[in-house]
């Protein structure tokens, strides 16, 4: 029983858990929302904020994690953002690496540089598997309005994912 | 510590693994993936339908600030191309019933005999690199993959996934979206105007209608035809035609009724126009014209049945060589603005078994 209840409060659980609650807000508000016609991709912000807070591991693991959700609601094949997410996540922590103590602000231009990268690592992916046809002027524009929406979000995304992603559980006694 | 870090390694590797895997076996074509698909559907489509609701505030007051003086001025032009349309409307639909006569009659196939669902937009595509669109019928409606969508105006799209209630449709700006087409074009020859027939040459009603059974006066003849289900009615046709009286008959040629170019029309993404390019390179730029109809080719392998609107031609680019021309798409659906849909139960033989 005690168990059962480890795994289901652990991080990886309310992984699923948050990024269930983030991909249905990306499939809703998110795809409404279109500034300049561009969806800003919150899902790429989760997975982003998550690296730069944590190691490479873990920012690829909640890449992939998240990309697979996601794939799961797109026509795509099943992988692609999984790929594209995991290159984010891994990116974002190793752009951190450099810094001993990154001031806040850093950490929130590091998630909008990398959210912003995932606009213009799909087309790239989706080339190298044959799914051509994005690889134009538009993903700029994508990345910009990805890149913008960051600003915003990354700061309320920084402390969810690390009260996801958060090691320690209290579940009354051990 | 160490422990750690190597079991989030081993998850790391299983996990970009399984993205190779899944990738693989979805570009193979395989039905795995969409049943992995559907049963992520069950789970995610409650929490999905929750935040949709909660959040509709939220983007309705986005449109509301966005788009209110658009949608007062379009609401002004639209009013105005009513009133203009409203009498052509009802002789467009005259002709549009006598065309599905006429088609039914030869035993050709037509778009009123093919069964059709209506279906809401219910969402966009949430990424920026696929043209989709979600609406709120599914399998349990009959809906299956490969099934041609339209909206009032014409062709929109393919239905590319299916889940219970719900459906993914790729519209026809998607870059992966391909169609066969017919381009109506105009005719390479000038026609014939033939000199006055003297009275006793004239053509008789019996050699211009295969007929059984005619009889003609100077003015009406009354014609039995041997096309099964077909009544013809009194035909009334001018004296000095039948008589050749002195005036020029212009016949018209073969090759002078309108010519049908066979192409495959490509998305090219959002905010750019589909183009066509010619199966025949042979095919001439001079003999298409801006404005000239594009519809669905049809044919047993076709995605869509044939003669679905789905745009005209904005701009022929001519090209070097052998190489044919390539034509610039106007669709006439707005597919930026899609609310109603119709879903045609008709899945093409290419698509059958998904």
């Amino acid at each position: 029983m005690g168990r059962i209840l480890r795994t289901i409060a652990s991080r990886w659980s309310r992984l699923v858990l948050v990024a269930l609650l983030l991909l249905s807000l990306q499939t809703t508000l998110f795809s409404e929302v279109r500034p300049f016609g561009y969806s800003a991709q919150l899902m790429a912000m989760f997975v982003a904020a998550a690296g730069s807070s944590h190691d490479v591991r873990v920012g690829a693991i909640v890449g992939l994690v998240s990309g697979f959700m996601f794939d799961a609601v797109l026509a795509t094949p099943l992988g692609i953002s999984a790929v594209v997410f995991g290159v984010v996540g891994a990116g974002a922590s190793l752009m951190m690496q450099p810094f001993r103590e990154p001031t806040w602000w850093l950490r929130i231009l590091v998630v909008s540089v990398s959210a912003a990268s995932s606009e213009v690592v799909t087309p790239l992916v989706n080339s190298v598997v044959g799914l051509g046809g994005w690889l134009n002027l538009h993903m700029l524009v994508a990345a910009l309005v990805t890149f913008a929406a960051a600003l915003l979000f990354a700061g309320p995304l920084i402390p969810v994912t690390r009260w996801t992603l958060s090691e320690k559980v209290s579940l009354g006694r051990d | 510590m160490a422990q750690n870090k190597t079991n989030l390694t081993r998850a790391l590797v299983l996990l970009a693994l399984a993205a190779v895997f899944f990738i693989t076996l979805d570009l193979g074509g395989s039905g795995s993936t969409s049943r992995v698909r559907r049963m992520f559907d069950t789970i995610f489509s409650p929490v999905e339908n929750v935040s949709r609701v909660v959040t509709r505030p939220l983007s309705g007051a986005w449109n509301a600030v966005r788009e209110y003086d658009d949608v007062v001025a379009e609401n002004d032009r639209l009013k105005e191309q009513v009133a203009l349309q409203e009498g052509a409307a009802v002789a467009a639909a005259a002709s549009v019933r006598l065309s599905q006569e006429l088609l039914a009659l030869n035993g050709l196939p037509t778009l009123a005999g093919i069964n059709s669902v209506t279906a809401q937009v219910i969402g966009e595509t949430p990424t920026n690199f696929s043209q989709t669109v979600e609406i709120n019928q599914g399998e349990n409606s009959g809906i299956k993959v490969g099934m041609p969508v339209l909206n009032a105006a014409g062709l929109i799209g393919k239905v590319t996934e299916v889940f219970a209630d719900r459906a993914l449709v790729m519209l026809i700006s998607d870059p992966d979206y391909a169609l066969s087409v017919k381009v109506v074009t105009k005719s390479s020859r000038t026609p014939v105007t033939l000199p006055p027939l003297p009275t006793e040459d004239a053509p008789t009603v019996d050699s211009v209608l295969e007929t059984t059974d005619t009889s003609t006066t100077s003015s009406t003849s009354t014609t039995t035809t041997t096309i099964l289900g077909f009544t013809p009615s009194a035909t009334t046709i001018p004296a000095e035609v039948v008589a050749g009286a002195g005036s020029s008959i212009t016949v018209p040629l073969a090759s002078q009724l309108s010519v049908r170019e066979t192409g495959i029309l490509e998305g090219r993404g959002p905010g750019t126009r589909p183009i066509v390019r010619f199966l025949d390179a042979t095919t001439r730029a001079a003999a298409i014209e801006v404005g000239a109809p594009i519809v669905s080719a049809g044919g047993s392998r076709s995605l869509a049945p044939p003669d679905i609107v789905i745009g005209v031609v904005s701009r022929v680019v001519e090209r070097l060589g052998t190489a044919g021309p390539v034509l610039e798409i106007e669709l006439v659906a707005d597919l930026s603005n899609l609310s109603f849909l119709r879903v045609l139960l008709y899945q093409p033989i290419t698509e059958s078994g998904r």
